[in-house]
């Protein structure tokens, strides 16, 4: 990796830079700490608002009432417990269903999209310009934007109230076929010459090359398995049956403004639906972005 | 991601029905999942209200659309929200990445993972965040910014001059983060001889910048538009959330698509299609000026 700007960054400039990184940092982190200190507050002290203001920084009393607003005042799995035995959601179904999902849809959309991508970069043929300008198409036109009449067309091929209605529309998806082109053009041209050495048929040629490019693989499964587990409306019209719910779901059904729902089980559910995507990005963090950089 | 001019020495010409071979799978789905539903929206669009086969009723929901007042808020609301939330997101987070590659190395990983926590939690729950620690009279955002400057705290839910600038706020603290992460990447694929090259011309950080780093991030930097754009005109869930489907206090957030919501939600189908249609000389624009623009940069 190139180190552009390697000269002048003394010390002075690290420290400065860190420093005035620390209030976004902040911004970022506070609520996720509050929402994992939540998951052992009863309703009362979660919508106990925090009260900076006067700021008496000396005042160690001052300091004392905020951290007893922020921090629960005992540590109790009730919430938890509440959450995972199903008392407000089927917790496991769901969470399962999000696993599902999204990695149905994170396989088949690197399948189709790597095959498209590599025809798009290695050859040339009729309608490609065209097949192209699909791609981007596909792009600005989210599904979510006709999510109804796709709902009402799932309805009519038998995918309603089915995981399927959901991964399968998941799978196509314009960002990936661009993406895998640009990879597919990136790889030298000797790589393809000795993959085709024995005349194998071009289909063996473009499996022989795929391990080479597993990084990109991984990367682009992983950023569409983000984006499925994330997926809100397209489920909100295809599931009904709870059982069938995906995470996003059944997390408006947690946040709960009446309050008869416990908000510590909301933010159990929140921070169990966060564990996935932070795990596997934390895991390739470091190959997604050299891929990138090569890449951009 | 760009489309150069393919060298014809390195692309297989004459192969025949290969390359659509390799297409099929995608433009299977692709046809399935996207053309057939986008044709249905369209003839949902000319249909009127109701489930089954409904009558034609022509253009008539686009007739009503054009003076549905509603109609062109949620379309400004959904335009304003965009653009906001580009212009004050791309350059914090050229800042932010600038930042990032100044400070010590071991702990740019972490720092950088930790910016973009918010894009890998689901809408929902970012919602709720946002909703619990930054708004109301007693959030964050009135206790650090608004009650020290002497003002009376705004209630940012309800009073109609904030609401969309609640939302701008939660997707700038939603994407922020991980548009950073994507501009680090291309800060560190540009070739460190460019940088000796522009030191032999000048000293200043400032040129470097403004000559080597920012044309040579011009793709990554139009990515980054495109992507914010997509979401800000089909993101659902965030607005939901915080609105609960509403538009807010005189609909001063209503965006296109929870209007469409809205109008599935009263069985309006044939109105809610005609909605999502009308989007599309839109974003067909917006295609148009990407393509354009990227023609430039390549």
């Amino acid at each position: 990796m190139s180190q552009a700007n390697p000269t002048q960054s003394g010390l002075l400039r690290r420290i400065v830079s860190s420093l005035l990184l620390l209030p976004f940092l902040l911004a970022v982190l506070y609520p996720f700490l509050w929402m994992v200190f939540g998951i052992f507050k009863t309703n009362r002290e979660i919508y106990q608002p925090l009260s900076l203001w006067p700021m008496k920084p000396l005042d160690t009393e001052y300091w004392s009432g905020i951290a007893d607003t922020f921090f629960p005042n005992e540590f109790s799995m009730q919430n938890v417990r509440d959450l995972l035995v199903g008392k407000w959601v089927p917790f496991w179904d769901v969470f399962g269903n999000s696993l599902l999902v999204s990695l149905g849809q994170a396989l088949g959309a690197v399948a189709l999209s790597a095959m498209a991508g590599y025809a798009f970069a290695r050859f040339q043929f009729r309608g490609k310009r065209m097949l192209f300008l699909l791609a981007i198409a596909l792009i600005l036109i989210p599904r979510q934007l006709f999510a109804w009449p796709l709902f009402s067309w799932a309805n009519t091929l038998g995918l309603s109230d089915s995981l399927f209605g959901v991964i399968l529309p998941g799978v196509v998806t314009g960002l990936g076929v661009i993406y895998f082109t640009q990879v597919f053009r990136q790889l030298p041209e000797e790589y393809l010459q000795a993959a085709r050495v024995c005349g194998a048929p071009e289909l063996r040629v473009f499996l022989t090359i795929l391990p080479l490019v597993w990084p990109s693989l991984l990367s682009y499964g992983m950023i569409h398995f983000i984006l499925a587990w994330h997926e809100h409306l397209v489920p909100m019209y295809m599931l009904t049956t709870e059982s069938q719910k995906t995470l996003p779901l059944a997390l408006t059904k947690l946040y709960d403004v009446s309050q008869s729902v416990s908000q510590g089980a909301q933010m159990a559910a929140s921070t169990f639906a966060l564990i996935p995507t932070a795990v596997l990005f934390a895991v390739c963090y470091r190959k997604f972005k050299s891929s990138l950089s090569e890449m951009l | 991601m760009q489309e150069s001019a393919q060298p014809a020495l390195r692309a297989n010409a004459g192969v025949g029905w290969t390359p659509f071979l390799f297409l099929l799978p995608f433009l299977f789905f692709l046809i399935l999942f996207w053309l057939v539903p986008l044709v249905g929206g369209v003839k949902m669009s000319l249909q009127a209200n109701g489930f089954g086969e409904a009558e034609y009723v022509g253009l008539n929901h686009y007739l009503i659309l054009a003076e549905d007042e509603r109609f062109f808020k949620a379309i400004r609301n959904s335009f304003v929200y965009t653009l906001a939330s580009i212009v004050v997101i791309v350059p914090l987070s050229l800042w932010l990445a600038h930042l990032l590659r100044s400070t010590f190395r071991r702990l740019r990983p972490v720092l950088t993972f930790a910016l973009l926590l918010p894009a890998l939690t689901p809408p929902s729950v970012l919602a709720v965040l946002f909703l619990m620690v930054f708004h109301g009279k007693y959030g964050l955002l009135n206790q650090l910014i608004v009650l020290p400057l002497g003002q009376a705290p705004i209630s940012w839910l309800k009073d109609q001059d904030f609401i969309l600038a609640g939302l701008v706020l939660q997707t700038v603290w939603r994407w922020t983060g991980f548009m950073t992460f994507f501009i680090l990447a291309g800060m560190e694929g540009i070739p460190r001889v460019y940088y000796e090259a522009a030191r032999l011309a000048t000293g200043s950080r400032w040129n470097h910048f403004w000559h080597v780093t920012l044309p040579q991030l011009r793709p990554v930097l139009l990515f980054v538009a495109v992507y914010l754009m997509v979401d800000g005109f089909s993101l659902f869930s965030g607005a939901y959330v915080l609105l609960g489907g509403s538009g807010g206090t005189a609909d001063a957030g209503l965006l296109t698509i929870t209007y469409v919501y809205q109008k599935a939600q009263f069985l309006e189908y044939g109105t809610a299609s005609a909605i999502s249609i009308s989007l599309l000389p839109v974003m067909l624009a917006v295609m148009g000026a990407f393509l354009f623009l990227r023609r430039r940069i390549a």
